[in-house]
Formats: structure tokens, C-alpha cells, sequence
């Protein structure tokens, strides 16, 4: 679902099902003493049926097929048509088994293999064997039924619109249903240009009842829609009311048709259709002659109007008020649902169209032509204006990614017997859809990792005199051009002692390192360090402090922490607003122009003994080994032709630095990235191309992977030798 | 919840006129359908379904066949959503009066 | 007045999913994890909407709706059953016990927002 970040609730739906597939073993277990027991079967079918149910609404189909099987054969037994035996009851447990690994797979955001798939198939038809069956295929999850577009010809004949004609039964209203939320509903999907309340049906006094429903409704509406989707409307009442649809450009003949379906009076309802523009009045007096039958009774609106002698003045003026009713009433729907693919799209178009501006204005300058120049230039500020327009489509507030922890902490703290209040603010930040998205996984991790090792034991914080239940804290807020998250507790600070004797033990660090509280604290990010004594339920599920920070490096984050032992621990994230234009750093080498990310950018150095063509593998910087990555010789560039002097530009991510090698600094440069074409996947050290006022392409440097190569020292391109 | 007070040929109803209470109203509207003239205030309705409008459209309809005439008034915002979605405006001749200051929600 | 509904399931995370788009789509949402649970917490609440699960420890929807429909505050209430393309016989019996509306198990948020729009609108 678009626009939505689920991923707290996929977390809840892991958790979730891993219980039920506990339940579903011990349940199988009790179930071998004593195969009769009614309560257990009931206990395992809805483990079973559990899994499938909410595994549907995360689009895990694999899960669903496979479970939907496994609930079946349960069925089965629940329902007394197959017996419980040890053999079913050892391969229900293996069909378990397979379900935790297909829940794995869920976990790491990863299809199922082939082998995995296979082995399903296999248990599958195992199982179809026990129980006596053909195997059958794995079905297919939560189908969706395929468009029909129905449409009466091409004639250019009819009005424009569906015209729905709806009588609904008498019990309508008393099962719930008010045909009010179906017409609604039915301007949801599309405008409602008329709709007439037929109400001929009202019976007599005496034989009125209250609480049934008589009423139908001529309704026209303009809407792009298919048939079935406007039938859907009326699904809950599909046996309790008439319905006739007749799609746009419907043919004379086919109204007149629907007037002699209806039960009301020709004349009357022939007026509405002809008020409406359904039909010309030619044609309705034409069919009506035809037809040459017209009922006597005297239908409701026209004692009203024509013999009760209302003003028309005032019926103008009522519809008139209902006019601006109307259209009031539409301002305040005006938020659209837009798919999140044409919002890319949209960006993307736009990012192209920056760059076609800029070109126009190269050629303009060329030709200095001062009229096109000032042309161009009204172009570029246009242009600028939608593409900071088009950025503002795609941000979206982040308190509904926060307002999901809120369960989280609850259940989290319940489990480890621990008291915890949330503070949350900030929630009204808003930030690019697309970082929205892939935050809530490192803040979960945060999240958890606050009350799992962050927050004391009710017993350790009372005998240091705080109060028993802990305080969380989620805050967002806007920080010069940047979003800044704090995930902040008030337990007891990282204790540095063990995290530097950890780190001396996996050999991080020499025994004879000193570093300062905040490189220590820095150390965490560390890949391979844990700090928990003890490997909780919670924690020891292989995810480190190293993954959240790649994981917000990902997204040209950062992630700092600040620890005050005793009084707590704030990690901070910090992330760009959008992933679409970053600030950045231009660098030039060969003649080719490249951009680092600024936020990576730690300082620039000279390099004194370049010149002779040949960069050194490291640089003594302040008594540190810089591995140094030439681009000139990463990329194949020619060698420049005057470059006598050299630059190093030092960058870090993740924790680690290099140096990279330019002829050329150009300063800040504020980049909107375009994606690279799939061509250029092999290229590793780059993630993207902008391109420069001059109309020149620049590449974007990818500083994680460039920082890695310069660790391997490999070349990008093994196939091509540099020139 | 339901409140109908009758002041002479005036009815005020205010509350929920949906199913849960149309029964009521109905029962209470039909001795009065015997006046002469009737004005219905619709200013506390807060919650109004089809059932309503049903109750409403019987009661124009049986005092017009006898020359007796009804009058809405001080239609509540949930009313008049509810007159401009079904266009009933016309069919009770009733102006509306929007609520003073306040735009529809 | 945003419409209220309640979400009764024993699965928290389905709760949770639909917590979540009926939250988001402007309704407001009460949780319930069984019949019972559910009962205990209408305790006369104004309620738009249920939405059911048949199958739940405790007290099922079947029993839960016809409860529900006994009590005069809720007799009219629309109710969403959440059943299974298996469950034939279980759809029947929750539509005579009160439950006209269903969706189909397992459903993506988009299906049950459809549903709920059909029958009420924030």
C-alpha cells in the first residue's frame, strides 16, 4: 500500500507468527498424548490460520500458499474427517519448521530461493500423499480479478456518463447498511453529477415501517471506472437491491430499455433522465408513444412542486445552497491518492527537464543572444520552482512511523518486565517518502536496543534513585537543511569499560589505545561488537549497531551517539530531507568532473609528489595511513596533460576515511541526482550523474563503495588497463 | 440519543435521526400530522441516515395530500449533507439556511 | 466527528495493519482481540463499524455478533465479517447472525479500506 510505512507492523507480524508457530509445535506435541483433544486441534488450525491471514497483508504469497495448505490438512482433522497420527503429526511439525524459514526469508526483505521453494513443494505433496490426495499446485495467493473494461461502442452517441439506477429491499437499513454510504461511496469514485431520489416506493401510512427502507436513486456519474468496480459499490446489498448500470455513451434505446425494467412511472423517471441529459426529449416522447402505456398514479415530486405551490424562487434558491454545499464540500476532499511510481515518474521527468534547461542555457549563452538568454534564464527559474515543487510531493510527516512504536515499547517493555513511557514529538516533520520508508527499520532497532541494554531494571534504577518506569524519547525536527531523529533514554549511559574491553578482545583497538568517551561511544557502530552480557530474546537476533549504521548511511545519513553515564544515551540520526538532490562537492580529474557528497567530505589535502603520473597507495596523514584511490587510474582516464599539482580529498563513511585523488577542486555544488541507467550497474563506485550548468555530465561518486575499494585496492574495471 | 420537544405547531428534534430512533419520531410525528401547519427543526440533528429522510419525505407527503403544510428549518450540517448528496432541497421547498459562520465540513 | 470502528482479530499485527490504513483513511479505531474482549470494551461506546474475524479463542465472531445484535445500541450496527474462501458455511452462518458485509481472508489494506468505505465514510 502506498504512502504507508508497514514495516513496524511486518516486525509485529514476525513476532507474531513465530508465536503461533510455537503454539502450532506445542500444540502438534500435546496432540501425540492425546490426538483427540478438541481444544488443541481448535489451537493449531488458528495458529495456522493466523499466519496466513496477516502474512496476506504484507503480499508474503509464498507464506500464504504454503500456510493455506497446512491449514487445510488441519481442518480436516479438526473436522474429524482425517485422524491425528504420529506420521501427520511429525510432518505437520517439519511443514512448521518450513514456515519459520519462509518467516527468515521475510526477515531479511528476501524471496524465497529455489531450494527453499522446492522443499515447500515437497512437503506439499507429502503431506497430499498422508492425507490421501492428489498433490495439488501451491495456489495462488489473494487473486485479483482482471479489468474489464465494457464499453458500448465507438458511436459518439450518449451522454458522457454512467448512469446507475438503484432500488434497494426492504431490509436494507435494518442489516446495517444506509444506501447514503454506498452513494458516497460512489462519489469517491468519480463526481456525482445528479443524483434523483425516487420515492415512489413509500407505501401508505399504515403500512409504513420505519425501520425498512423504500427508497432508489437515479444516479449519474462521471468517472473513468469499470462496470464491476461500480457494481462493488452495491457488493453488501448485491442481493438486497436492483441495479442497473449503464456505462458512458449508452445508446437511446438502452435508456428507454431501463425505463421499462423500473417500476415507476414512465413519464417521471423519463423526465429525470431527460434533466440529466441521458436522453433528448424527442427521444423520450418517441419511446413513450412507442411504448403507448402511461400508469395514472401520481408520483411525490410533483404534488410538491406542481400542487402545493412551492416558490420557485425558493426551490432555486435551496438549489443553489445546495450548489455551494456541494462544492465546499469538495475543497475539503481535495487530497488526492496518488501511486507512489507516478510521483517517481514525475520527478524523474523533472529531473530531465532541469537538465534540458540547462542546456538551452549553454546554447543561449553560446550564441549570446542577450533576448534567449533572458528567455532561458525565466526558463531555469521556472523549471527550478517545479522541481522544488515536484520534491514537495513526496514529503510526508514522519509521526505515523513513530506513532507504531508506541505498541512496540509497550509490548517490548511488558516482555522484559521493565516499565517505559514514550515521549514523542515532532511527529508533524516531514520528510522524503522514499527515506520515510527505510528509517523504521534502524529505529526499531534503536527502539529496542533502548530497552533491551539502555534502560536499567526497575530494582538497578530505584537503588539509583530514579523513578521506576523509564522514559523513552522520539523526536524529530528540521536542522539546517537536514532531518535530525533522536532516539534518547534516561537509563544507564553505554558502559565504556566493557565496550573498550570488548573491542580490545575482537581487536578493534590495541590494548595501549586511548581514545577519548567519544570515540568509545563511536565504537559500537563497530561491526562485530556486542556489548550484552547476555544474548536476550530480543537482541540476539544478529543485527548490530553496524547494521543501523549502514542502513542510515544507505539513506547519506549518519547516526552519532551521546552517553552520559548514569543519566542516558541519545542516539542521533541525521538524514538528508531528499534523496533526489544532495549538497555536493565537484571535483575535476582529466578533464572529467565527478561529485562527492559534501556531508562525506572530511577536508582537502595537497598532494606534493604527484606529477609524475603514479599516486602512492597511502598518504601519511598526521601520522595516520590514508589509502589513497586515484580516480584517474580507478576509472581509465587519460593522463592530464598539465596537471602538475594534485589534490586529496579525504572522505569518510561508516567509520573509515580515504583519500581521493583529483587534479581539480571546484567547491560546493548543489546536485540533483539521475539515477544511472542499467548499463552502468557494473560501475561500483558510482551511484549516480547530474549534470553541471555547462551542460557537462558529472558522475556522483559512491563514497561507501569507493571507501571499500580503497581498502581491497582493486580496480573497477579489471577488463580495461588504465591508459 | 433522542430529544423531541413540541412547542404548539413546532417540533424541535435533536439527537440521532437514524434507524436507531426513526421509529419514535415517526410514532411522535403522526398525531401531528393533523395540524394545520408544522415547522420541524432540524437545528440539533446531529446524525441523519436514510430512515430520516424516509420519516421526513412521509410526513411532507401525508400533510400535503391534506393541504397542510410542513416547513423545515435550521437544517443541521449533517441534514443538509445529506439534502445536497440526495438533492432533496427541491423535493421539500424548504430554504437552507447554511449554519451562521460556520463553513460545511 | 471522525466514524469510529472496531477491529476485533486475534492477530495483532493484522490488527495493527488495519489500525493503520483505517487510522490513516481518517476513521478512528478501537482493537479487540476476541468476542469478548470486544464486548467489554463497547460497553455502550458509539460504534460506526465492526469489523470481525470468525475464528478467535474466547468467544468467535459468530457468537460475538449475535450478541452484539442483541444489545438495543448496537442492533443496527453494520458488521465486516473476515472470512475464508473455505468458508462457505461459516459466511452463511455469520450473515444470519447479523453480518452482511465480508472480506475475504487473507486481504491487502486497499480491499478492506473499499469495504469499510462502502458502508461508511470518515
Amino acid at each position: 500500500m502506498s504512502g504507508m510505512n508497514l514495516e513496524a507492523a511486518r516486525q509485529t507480524f514476525i513476532e507474531e507468527a513465530r508465536e503461533r508457530l510455537q503454539e502450532l509445535e506445542a500444540g502438534l506435541l500435546a496432540l501425540e498424548h492425546d490426538p483427540q483433544d478438541g481444544e488443541w486441534l481448535n489451537a493449531v488450525f488458528r495458529a495456522a490460520h493466523t499466519i496466513k491471514g496477516s502474512a496476506g497483508l504484507f503480499e508474503l504469497d509464498v507464506i500464504v500458499g504454503f500456510t493455506h495448505r497446512v491449514e487445510t490438512a488441519l481442518d480436516r482433522l479438526r473436522s474429524g474427517e482425517q485422524a491425528f497420527t504420529p506420521a501427520l503429526g511429525a510432518l505437520l511439525l517439519r511443514a512448521g519448521d518450513h514456515i519459520g524459514l519462509l518467516l527468515d526469508a521475510a526477515v531479511a526483505a528476501q524471496e524465497p530461493d529455489a531450494a527453499l521453494l522446492q522443499a515447500g513443494q515437497a512437503l506439499l505433496d507429502e503431506l497430499a500423499r498422508a492425507l490421501g490426495e492428489a498433490p495439488p499446485p501451491v495456489p495462488a495467493a489473494a487473486g485479483t480479478l482482471p479489468e474489464r473494461v465494457e464499453r458500448s461502442g465507438g458511436a459518439a452517441l450518449g451522454p458522457e456518463f454512467w448512469h446507475i439506477s438503484v432500488r434497494f429491499g426492504r431490509e436494507v437499513l435494518r442489516n446495517g447498511m444506509d444506501p447514503l454510504s454506498f452513494i458516497r461511496y460512489l462519489g469517491t469514485l468519480g463526481r456525482l453529477l445528479r443524483v434523483a431520489t425516487v420515492t415512489d416506493g413509500l407505501p401508505a401510512l399504515a403500512d409504513f415501517d420505519a425501520e425498512a427502507c423504500y427508497l432508489g436513486f437515479e444516479i449519474d456519474l462521471d468517472s473513468p471506472v469499470d462496470r464491476d468496480t461500480i457494481a462493488g459499490a452495491f457488493e453488501f446489498v448485491a442481493d438486497d437491491c436492483t441495479l442497473h448500470i449503464l456505462p458512458p455513451r449508452s445508446l437511446a434505446a438502452q435508456y428507454l430499455e431501463l425505463l421499462r425494467a423500473l417500476p415507476e412511472d414512465d413519464l417521471r423517471i423519463g423526465e429525470l433522465l431527460v434533466n440529466s441529459g441521458c436522453l433528448s426529449r424527442v427521444e423520450l416522447e418517441q419511446g413513450l408513444r412507442r411504448q403507448a402505456e402511461v400508469q395514472p398514479s401520481p408520483p411525490l415530486g410533483h404534488i410538491l412542486v406542481d400542487q402545493h405551490g412551492v416558490e420557485p424562487a425558493v426551490v432555486d434558491e435551496a438549489l443553489r445552497r445546495q450548489g455551494q454545499v456541494r462544492e465546499r464540500k469538495a475543497a475539503s476532499a481535495r487530497f488526492l491518492r496518488v501511486q507512489a511510481e507516478h510521483l517517481d515518474a514525475l520527478i524523474d521527468q523533472v529531473g530531465e527537464l532541469v537538465i534540458a534547461g540547462a542546456a538551452v542555457a549553454l546554447l543561449a549563452q553560446k550564441h549570446a543572444d542577450t533576448a534567449l538568454e533572458e528567455a532561458a534564464s525565466t526558463l531555469s527559474r521556472l523549471v527550478a520552482g517545479i522541481r522544488d515543487s515536484a520534491l514537495q510531493l513526496r514529503m510526508v510527516p514522519i509521526g505515523e512511523t513513530f506513532v507504531r512504536f508506541q505498541r512496540i515499547v509497550r509490548d517490548v517493555a511488558h516482555e522484559l518486565g521493565k516499565e517505559i513511557t514514550l515521549q514523542i514529538s515532532g511527529e508533524e516533520t516531514e520528510l522524503d517518502k522514499s527515506v520515510v520508508e527505510k528509517i523504521g527499520d534502524p529505529l526499531m532497532h534503536l527502539v529496542r536496543n533502548a530497552i533491551d541494554h539502555g534502560i536499567e531494571p526497575v530494582e538497578t534504577r530505584l537503588a539509583r534513585g530514579k523513578p521506576a518506569s523509564g522514559h523513552l524519547r522520539l523526536d524529530a525536527f528540521h536542522d539546517s537543511g537536514s532531518l535530525v531523529i533522536e532516539v534518547g533514554d534516561d537509563g544507564g549511559g553505554l558502559d565504556r569499560e566493557r565496550i573498550r574491553a570488548k573491542a580490545i578482545a575482537n581487536g578493534l583497538i590495541t590494548a595501549d589505545h586511548e581514545l577519548d568517551a567519544r570515540g568509545l561511544a563511536e565504537l559500537i557502530f563497530a561491526p562485530g561488537l556486542s556489548t550484552s552480557d547476555s544474548v536476550t530474546q530480543l537482541s540476539g537476533r544478529g543485527v548490530g549497531m553496524d547494521v543501523v549504521r549502514r542502513n542510515v548511511e544507505s539513506l547519506r545519513g549518519s547516526v552519532e551517539v551521546h552517553s552520559t553515564p548514569g543519566a542516558g544515551t541519545v542516539f542521533r540520526i541525521r538524514l538528508p530531507l531528499t534523496l533526489a538532490i544532495i549538497d555536493g562537492f565537484l571535483l575535476g580529474c582529466s578533464g572529467s568532473r565527478f561529485v562527492v557528497p559534501l556531508d562525506s567530505v572530511v577536508e582537502c589535502v595537497e598532494l606534493d609528489t604527484a606529477g609524475a603520473g603514479v599516486c602512492p597507495p597511502y598518504l601519511n596523514l598526521r601520522q595516520h595511513a590514508l589509502p589513497l584511490v586515484c580516480l584517474r587510474e580507478l576509472f581509465g582516464l587519460p593522463a592530464g596533460g598539465g596537471a602538475r599539482r594534485a589534490s586529496v580529498v579525504v572522505v569518510q563513511c561508516g567509520g573509515r576515511r580515504a583519500g581521493i585523488v583529483v587534479d581539480e577542486l571546484f567547491g560546493e555544488f548543489q546536485t540533483v541526482i539521475k539515477p544511472l541507467g542499467p548499463l552502468f550497474a557494473p560501475l561500483r563506485a558510482i551511484s549516480g550523474s547530474t549534470i553541471l550548468g555547462s551542460g557537462e555530465v558529472a558522475l556522483i561518486i559512491d563514497i561507501a563503495a569507493l571507501v571499500q575499494l580503497a581498502a581491497q585496492r582493486r580496480p573497477v574495471l579489471p577488463s580495461r588497463s588504465p591508459a | 440519543m433522542i430529544e423531541l420537544h413540541r412547542n404548539g405547531q413546532r417540533l424541535a428534534i435533536a439527537g440521532e435521526l437514524t434507524i436507531y430512533h426513526a421509529a419514535e419520531v415517526h410514532a411522535a410525528l403522526v398525531p401531528l400530522y393533523a395540524e394545520t401547519e408544522l415547522d420541524i427543526d432540524l437545528s440539533g440533528v446531529s446524525e441523519f441516515d436514510t430512515s430520516g429522510v424516509q420519516v421526513l419525505l412521509l410526513a411532507k407527503r401525508e400533510m400535503a395530500q391534506a393541504g397542510h403544510a410542513l416547513r423545515l428549518s435550521g437544517h443541521s450540517q449533517a441534514v443538509l449533507d445529506v439534502f445536497a448528496l440526495l438533492e432533496l432541497g427541491g423535493l421539500f421547498g424548504d430554504p437552507q439556511l447554511l449554519p451562521a459562520g460556520g463553513a460545511p465540513a | 466527528m471522525p466514524k469510529t470502528i472496531m477491529i476485533v482479530d486475534d492477530s495483532a499485527s493484522l490488527r495493527q495493519v488495519v489500525n493503520i490504513a483505517l487510522t490513516q483513511a481518517g476513521y478512528e479505531v478501537i482493537e479487540a482481540c476476541d468476542g469478548q474482549d470486544a464486548l467489554n470494551r463497547l460497553d455502550g461506546r458509539k460504534v460506526h463499524l465492526v469489523i470481525s474475524d470468525v475464528n478467535m479463542p474466547v468467544m468467535d465472531g459468530i457468537t460475538f455478533v449475535t450478541e452484539l445484535k442483541k444489545r438495543a445500541e448496537y442492533r443496527f450496527v453494520p458488521v465486516i465479517m473476515l472470512t475464508t474462501e473455505a468458508g462457505e458455511q461459516k459466511k452463511l452462518a455469520g450473515q444470519a447472525a447479523g453480518a452482511k458485509a465480508w472480506v475475504v481472508k487473507p486481504f491487502q489494506p486497499a480491499t478492506m479500506l473499499a469495504a469499510v468505505a462502502k458502508l461508511i465514510l470518515p
